[in-house]
């Protein structure tokens, strides 16, 4: 499906049927998806999944095989160093070797792309908590994410590429990165991010591709995502035979896992949720419950489902910080 | 861009202390040798010495004139310990440029900001060619001071005329590193490469010397184009000086026109 002109103007990245292939291997399929000038678009996938490789087609680090890409309007192949100013870029995995302070890696790295409004580079380092002033192959992994995360914000671009963005940062540091997706995206900025892990994404993106092995599986919101993702239901009640319970919980539409034990003089149940809410609820009313535990939506799960993997195979949510292949071939 | 030429800067600026260490390098082996002609080399007894070493050596380590001052600092300076530093600079300069930054991650990031690759290439060979003309230059200088002191007996024309050789020779080795680095994104291959043609072109001086049946290796010899005639006694060939700055430019060229033409990053 050509992008559709009037379309690619309110678009920030529009992809179409991007092949690429290492040698023979070919390891993106005919990708296509569009990006809204102004959003935050999370792709997410299983390492060697293809990400990666999609964002260094975006900066013309390396050379589609086939289908068009469109980054602000060009194309990334021809467009030059000019388009590249107005993107901010945060590599994979990020390498800062040599005897450098990060207030002068930063200042090359300025010296090479868009403008940088004074006093940008210390809010944003005193926000993350880091210090400009030590030599940057000293710094730990975090402390080097922070400094990829500087350098990809200060210049406050029209587009962020931003590779795995919260790995190795803490936790109070992710959030503080999310409020500043949040921010670029009030400032009218388009981001455009991958993890593998679902938890990563959904806080901050409007919108998720879902890409595995150089497919996107689906494109969705995480609202979506949401409505179709399962909860987990676990209740106990009491005047009611295990029997009777199950049947009454089997009639719910959406209704899984259902596992109903003797507690008491009543029942302990546990099921999962795949649909609507409210007539389990109709259900529940009716019975004398003790206990009632209803867990918030598992995206994680239903993502899973969609890769097509079972947890505990070591291919999905699980596997954070596992096996990161090398550079190129690998995400 | 707030700055011109930022890459090259960078390059630049960033590397002054293996630049200074050179240096170091160089004029140190600069004072403990060529203070050393006049009761070495000059002597009448290294002249017997010399007669008693079978003439195949002589011929393979340029000992042949090092009875004179121009011999001896060829000798020792140009064609030895200073051919081998300054070629060892330049290789790991030039394989570090594309290749080395390539392979340490490094170079992905630059290349996605607001620059060209053939600008990448160009920059980094400019500081490369920077850092090798300031050390010569400093070669050139120090044995200046030292001519009269140490008798050495060499022409300013003539010291000059081989600094450039000197320094052409020395950027063939670090442009076909930063050429062999950038075709392939390896460092290693850079440090072959660059790190061959200053071997073979040495090997096949000593060996092309011997006799008129192998003198066709001289021809292949960078070595031998620079030094061949003796440019510190006879003047620099400077034709020869042409074709080993001209080959460098074009190697230079070459890489900036590889390094367009492919991915970056993904070798195996």
């Amino acid at each position: 499906m050509p992008p559709d002109p009037d379309n690619a103007a309110s678009q920030a990245i529009t992809v179409d049927s991007l092949v690429k292939k290492f040698g023979s291997r070919e390891v993106l399929h005919g990708v296509s998806f569009g990006i809204e000038k102004g959003s935050v678009f999370g792709v997410i996938g299983p390492n060697g999944a293809g990400k990666t490789t999609v964002m260094r087609c975006l900066l013309d680090i390396i050379r589609p095989n086939a289908g068009t890409l469109t980054v602000l309007g060009q194309n990334p192949r021809t467009a030059g160093p000019a388009l590249r100013r107005r993107i901010g870029y945060l590599p994979g995995e990020l390498f800062l070797e040599g005897r450098i302070t990060g207030r002068r890696l930063l200042s090359h790295y300025a010296d090479i792309s868009g403008p940088v409004r004074p006093g940008r580079v210390d809010a944003l380092a005193e926000r993350l908590g880091l210090d400009l002033d030590r030599h940057t192959r000293k710094l730990s992994k975090g402390n080097k994410q922070k400094l990829g995360l500087v350098q990809a914000f200060m210049h406050d671009p029209e587009l962020l590429v931003l590779d795995e963005p919260t790995s190795g940062l803490d936790p109070l540091v992710q959030q503080e990165f999310l409020t500043m997706v949040r921010e670029a995206q009030a400032n009218g900025q388009t981001v455009f991010l991958s993890s593998h892990v679902l938890s990563e994404v959904q806080q901050a993106a409007d919108q998720v591709a879902i890409l595995r092995d150089g497919r996107i599986i689906t494109v969705a919101t995480v609202d979506s995502l949401r409505e179709g993702a399962v909860r987990h239901v676990r209740f106990t009640a009491a005047g009611i035979s295990a029997a009777d319970a199950g049947a009454l919980l089997a009639g719910v539409p959406g209704i899984g896992h259902l596992e109903v034990l003797p507690a008491g003089d009543g029942v302990g149940l546990s099921a999962t949720l795949g649909g609507a809410i409210q007539p389990l609820l109709r259900v529940l009313a009716t019975l004398q419950l003790t206990d009632l535990v209803l867990e918030e939506p598992d995206l994680e799960e239903s993502v899973l489902e969609l890769y097509g993997t079972i947890r505990g195979n070591g291919n999905g949510g699980t596997n954070r910080g596992g096996r990161r292949s090398r550079k190129g071939h690998g995400a | 861009m707030s700055k011109p030429l930022p890459l090259f800067t960078r390059a630049f600026v960033d590397s002054w202390r293996s630049t200074l260490g050179w240096a170091a390098g160089l004029a140190a082996t600069i004072f403990i040798y060529l203070p050393l002609y006049p009761s070495v080399g000059g002597s009448p007894e290294m002249q017997a010495v010399m007669d008693a070493f079978p003439p195949e050596m002589i011929k393979a380590l340029n000992y042949d004139q090092i009875t004179s001052g121009p011999g001896y600092t060829q000798a020792t300076m140009f064609g030895l310990i200073g051919f081998l530093l300054m070629t060892i600079a330049a290789v790991a300069w030039g394989a570090a440029a594309v290749g080395g930054d390539e392979e340490s991650g490094q170079l992905e990031l630059t290349l996605a900001h607001g620059v060209t690759r053939t600008q990448v290439v160009l920059e980094r060979a400019l500081a490369m060619l920077l850092r090798v003309l300031l050390l010569v230059a400093l070669v050139f200088v120090l044995i200046r001071l030292l001519t009269d002191s140490a008798q050495l007996n060499i022409r300013p024309e003539n010291l000059f005329g081989a600094s450039v050789l000197f320094a052409g020779l020395t950027m063939l080795s670090g442009s076909t590193a930063l050429f062999a680095g950038a075709v392939t994104g390896r460092k290693t291959y850079g440090l072959a490469a660059g790190a061959g043609v200053g071997v073979l072109g040495y090997v096949f001086n000593a060996v092309g010397r011997q006799s008129g049946d192998v003198d066709w290796l001289l021809n292949l010899s960078p070595y031998s184009w620079a030094y061949g005639n003796n440019p510190l006694a006879n003047g620099a060939d400077w034709a020869a000086g042409g074709w080993l700055w001209g080959i460098s430019a074009v190697l230079v060229a070459l890489s900036a026109a590889a390094l367009s033409r492919r991915d970056v990053g993904t070798y195996g």
